[in-house]
């Protein structure tokens, strides 16, 4: 989430209504002022709250730079920390504005529940702020209604975070259709529930929805899929995929690492490198495990645990 | 219904003393008979049988073994008690190569992987199928009336039990399409369902969240099972899975009430939730609604229990239903809780 950038976009928008209908190029200027000095523009409830809630993720974001020199127990002290801080930021964002969508949801997620609970939290906010109509074209468009997409989508994670699949699926595909651009990567989660559900007719059409443009998620989730539909010579073909068209794939695959809660969403990553497959297995994790023998199969394939080993080396990681 | 191993090797053997007594006197033949369940019991060896009875009935002295000594062993039993099931299972196959049922139980200590299992399963279904099959037209060939029905009837269980296997296996392996797709070819082949093949097609089907196949299954029951309707502890706890998913927490713990009316000790099973290992031969002979007929439910439910991401290590699920399970019974809960204890400390 650009949460500077939509404060800016939000400000910019409620002036340009205030003063009467711009030029294309007039708003544009406006924008640049906005964007050289936001503060000076913040005026109502929603845009204060706002502005609490991009300097609080400016500060967690700025305070996880250091984590790799801390030990465990340092690291999980420091975590504790940051999370309580966004925490507390996100109670006094919505002192000011009651109604901070973002705010309500950052605050949930940076309280470490269990799924279901997590998910009781979410729809609850949902139901108080559900809108009757979505805007027109592409909600995204529209920066006042980009949190609820962002609470949609963070149902359909833990969804699929709590073994809720249909659910899952149901949920990312609202998402979609309400923003066909798709940038929250909806899409990602839906083909990993479509892969649990050995749904292939779903995975083929969510596929073509986004003109077979690959990522991390399709190629595991359809590795994924033709393992469990035993179509083994073509699982093994897909891994090959996954493994030769993702860098670090196999690598990611066979060391899975812990990725940090999504504060608010995904944190962006090139389609198909390193830090995506990084975010991909760990979104994967729960479906990998309800398949006993899949890492197994995968560390026989010689030519990926090969290929893991060189990515380590050239990386300088630990194998 | 479930399959009696002791009673297979009792019915074959009587189907094979009848058959010789057949060529002679109809009354000697009659006090000959009279006389064969305490020759059964006391000098089995001096009754008529073939290899492939000997056989069986060295498969059904492993089963004893394996699926009722073993899972109450110590420690230092098992190992014995292991090598024992697994030479009369040698034995079984010196005797007669083509029996299934011991071809299959020695494949899960032969496979290394629960996936190689499940694909040596079904890499020879058919060809077991075949070969039942034929033993069913040579039986048809011999024998009329009931004897016939019977004598078809025997020679058809090892497909179809190799048949629960596979989809157990492929349960157990995430594959829960080719689960559901074994149940089906499993009930088409034994529509009086002998192997309780709906059970595994229950909870295959909560695992694809299929709500509508789960409500057709539980309309098809009058005619797979007239006689015992949709209230077993498997479709019960696929309902309630289901409910769960669709966070209707309402109809899952109305689910969850049903099995706790139903099942004695209920609440300390489904906090338990102990795993245990699945039945060799078939699945474990247990009365209908007993405490232990749960406990094989709950042990075949983790698939469902155990699945997402929650910290206990308990699955999403299988928090839920312990915590709400000790809401129903706080006393019951703690005993099975503390009982539980000193397990994982030995663990």
């Amino acid at each position: 989430m650009n949460a500077w950038e939509e404060l800016v976009e939000r400000c910019a928008r409620r002036r340009c209504e205030k003063i009467g209908p711009l030029s294309d190029e007039a708003y544009a200027e406006l924008v640049l002022a906005v964007r050289a000095d936001p503060e000076a523009f913040v005026d109502t409830e929603q845009e204060r709250a706002a502005l609490v809630i991009a300097r609080a993720l400016d500060a967690y974001r700025a305070s996880c730079r250091d984590d790799e020199l801390l030990d465990d127990a340092a690291y999980e002290a420091e975590r504790a920390r940051r999370m309580a801080a966004l925490r507390a930021e996100c109670v006094r964002a919505l002192e000011v504005d009651g109604r901070s969508l973002d705010a309500g949801l950052l605050q949930l997620l940076s309280s470490d529940l269990e799924p279901d609970p997590l998910l009781a939290g979410l729809l609850s906010l949902e139901r108080d702020h559900a809108r009757d109509e979505l805007p027109e074209g592409d909600a995204w468009d529209d920066v006042f209604y980009r949190p609820h997409l962002r609470l949609r989508a963070a149902v359909a994670r833990v969804c699929l975070d709590g073994a809720r699949y249909r659910m899952a699926e149901s949920a990312a595909t609202s998402v979609m259709d309400a923003a066909p651009s798709d940038p929250l990567g909806a899409r990602h989660t839906l083909v990993l529930a479509c892969a649990r559900l050995e749904d292939e007719a779903g995975f083929d059409a969510a596929c073509a929805r986004f003109s077979r443009q690959e990522s991390a998620w399709s190629h595991l989730a359809r590795t994924l899929l033709l393992y469990k539909l035993d179509r083994m010579s073509a699982a093994r073909r897909a891994l090959r995929g996954y493994a030769e068209l993702c860098a670090g794939g196999a690598y990611a695959l066979l060391r899975p690492t812990y990725v940090e809660t999504y504060l608010p969403d995904r944190q962006d990553a090139a389609p198909c490198s390193f830090e995506e497959c990084l975010l991909a297995v760990c979104e994967a994790e729960p479906i990998i495990a309800d398949v006993p023998d899949f890492i197994p199969w995968c560390q026989e394939q010689e030519w990926l645990v090969e290929g893991a080993r060189r990515f380590a080396q050239g990386r300088d990681l630990d194998w | 219904m479930a399959h009696n191993p002791q009673r297979e090797d009792y019915q074959r053997l009587g189907l094979r003393f009848a058959r010789e007594l057949d060529q002679g006197d109809p009354a000697a033949a009659t006090r000959a008979f009279a006389s064969f369940g305490r020759r059964f019991a006391q000098n089995r060896d001096a009754l008529p049988q073939s290899d492939a009875d000997r056989a069986f009935h060295l498969v059904v002295l492993a089963s004893e073994v394996v699926d009722y000594q073993l899972p109450f062993a110590t420690d230092e039993q098992a190992p014995g008690l292991i090598q024992r099931g697994k030479d009369l299972l040698d034995e079984a196959l010196s005797l007669d190569p083509s029996c299934h049922d011991a071809v299959r139980m020695r494949s899960s200590s032969q496979t290394p992987s629960i996936d190689e299992r499940y694909r040596f399963l079904l890499e020879r279904v058919d060809d077991v199928r075949a070969s039942c099959e034929q033993a069913r037209e040579e039986a048809g060939a011999e024998l009329d009336g009931e004897r016939r029905a019977l004598a078809q009837d025997i020679a058809m269980r090892p497909y179809w039990r190799w048949m629960a296997s596979l989809a157990e296996e492929a349960l157990i392996c995430g594959r829960n399409l080719a689960a559901a797709d074994a149940a089906e070819r499993l009930l088409a082949a034994d529509p009086r369902d002998t192997s309780d093949a709906r059970f595994t097609l229950s909870y295959a089907l909560a695992k694809l969240e299929d709500e509508r196949g789960l409500a057709e299954l539980e309309r098809r029951y009058a005619e797979i099972s007239p006689l015992r309707g949709p209230d077993d502890a498997w479709i019960l706890l696929a309902h309630l899975a289901l409910a769960h998913k669709r966070c209707d927490f309402r109809g899952a713990r109305a689910q969850l009430r049903r099995i706790v009316e139903l099942y004695p000790g209920a609440v300390g099973t489904l906090v338990r939730q102990s795993e245990l290992p699945d039945g060799e031969f078939a699945r474990l002979r247990v009365a209908p609604y007993s405490e232990d007929e749960l406990v094989l439910a709950v042990s075949e439910g983790v698939v469902l229990l155990q699945e997402g991401n929650d910290r206990s290590g308990r699955g999403v699920l299988g928090s839920w239903v312990a915590r709400e399970a000790a809401l129903l019974d706080p006393a019951a809960a703690r005993e099975a809780a503390s009982a539980a204890q000193p397990e994982e400390a030995q663990r």
